[in-house]
């Protein structure tokens, strides 16, 4: 006969081989299905208790804080204007083409960000307002004082959403992995109209964007390098480098883009908005 | 009251280059090189994100009142600058310099306000006072 002692430690290791190491070995957090139960395993939510407590590497570094795009070189830092060579398709060229003839006769071409459409990436990181980011160890959550645009990063393992499933976005889908001091991060499912690099240079769906993170400048200086390709709109990568600077004395308040407000304003009212 | 519009060139500030960013909209259709004093009554002010505007009445020198609307920036960065929601109100005589609309609609962006109590008023860049370094 066992002894309870040998009992006791039998039931612990079952338990553990049975709960707790598959929930550690697997990539994708899941929840495991209750007894009895058809249903898959779904997937923890970034927030859930069992998902932030399951074991990980200590991360290089911690985005929490509150950034500003770096404009003491330049005033323009925040515009993703393409520099070297660069070709647009065809079809972004007649956007880029009508935006240049527009800007020439004093004219706004196509300001959808000024009709309360949402920047989305990547414009939406360089807008001349701050950003809180609030790090935790399965997400990063990046909320901009631009219209509160909330970007989610998820850190937990998980892949990219079916494609028949995900609802594309502005700010697409970005899952983060870290290799060594750089968090790399995939992000893709965009939507197909009203989205714009800048203004003339359209995103449609197939935009896929890589952003290689890091913090330098002792923490204080957040740098991303990134890589887009869009084969709807331009040829080949991208390729770009921003850089931010952790500010102390700000926070970021409601902001939304209201009708009543908005219609008020001649700059989005105006007979001279190309639409 | 009588009122009296001065533009003068004020050439191209760098700083205005922010504006198309910290405002929610296109500033393309902003005369950057322009700069129009009007001297009137405010009509109304409303202090909200993610701008502020004054909406100001301008009588030209024949008799004709019309509205300006005047759009400034965040209350944030106005508050840097010394605004309260407070500091004027409807009825108030005020001067406000500003860049005007190219396509001529009475109107532009805020540069700065003369106060009935003679203080000048502007608003803060977007840039914070104190990044880390």
């Amino acid at each position: 006969m066992k002894t309870p002692g040998r009992v006791i430690a039998f039931a612990c290791m079952l338990a553990f081989v049975l709960g707790a190491a598959p929930a550690m070995l697997a990539q994708e957090p899941v929840r495991p299905p209750q007894p009895g139960s058809s249903e898959p395993p779904a997937p923890l939510g970034a927030l859930a208790k069992a998902n932030l407590a399951k074991p990980r590497p200590k991360p290089p570094f911690d985005l929490t804080g509150t950034w500003f795009i770096d404009q003491r070189n330049s005033q323009n830092t925040w515009r993703f204007n393409p520099t070297g060579p660069f070709k647009l398709t065809p079809a972004a060229q007649v956007h880029y083409d009508a935006a240049k003839q527009a800007r020439a006769e004093g004219k706004v071409y196509r300001d959808d960000i000024g009709q309360c459409w949402p920047a989305g990436l990547p414009i939406i990181m360089t807008r001349v307002w701050p950003i809180a980011m609030i790090q935790q160890p399965t997400a990063i959550y990046m909320i901009s004082g631009f219209m509160n645009s909330l970007r989610t990063i998820f850190l937990d393992g998980r892949p990219h959403s079916d494609p028949d499933i995900v609802v594309a976005s502005f700010n697409g889908e970005s899952i983060g992995t870290w290799e060594g001091e750089t968090l790399v991060v995939d992000t893709k499912y965009f939507v197909n109209d009203h989205h714009w690099i800048d203004s003339g240079i359209p995103a449609s769906d197939q935009l896929h964007i890589v952003e290689r993170i890091k913090l330098v400048n002792n923490g204080n200086t957040l740098e991303i390098e990134y890589t887009m390709t869009d084969p709807k709109s331009w040829e080949g990568d991208w390729k770009v480098t921003k850089r931010w600077t952790r500010v102390e004395d700000t926070d970021i308040a409601e902001v939304s883009c209201l009708p009543d407000l908005n219609q008020h304003m001649p700059s989005t009212q105006s007979k001279d908005n190309v639409r | 009251m009588k009122t009296s519009v001065v533009i003068g060139y004020a050439g191209l500030i760098l700083t205005l280059a922010t504006v198309p960013a910290r405002a929610h909209h296109s500033a393309a259709g902003i005369d950057q090189t322009k700069q129009v004093t009007v001297v009137g009554t405010v009509k109304e002010f409303k202090w909200a994100n993610p701008h502020s505007w004054i909406d100001l009445d301008v009588t030209d020198d024949k008799g004709e009142t019309k509205v300006w609307s005047i759009e400034m920036t965040a209350p944030a960065y106005l508050a840097r600058a010394g605004w309260k929601s407070t500091t004027i109100k409807p009825g108030d005589k005020v001067t406000v310099k500003v860049r005007p609309f190219r396509n001529g609609d009475p109107g532009g962006l805020f540069v700065d306000i003369t106060l009935p109590d003679g203080r000048v008023l502007g608003q803060a860049p977007a840039a914070p006072r104190t990044p880390s370094q």
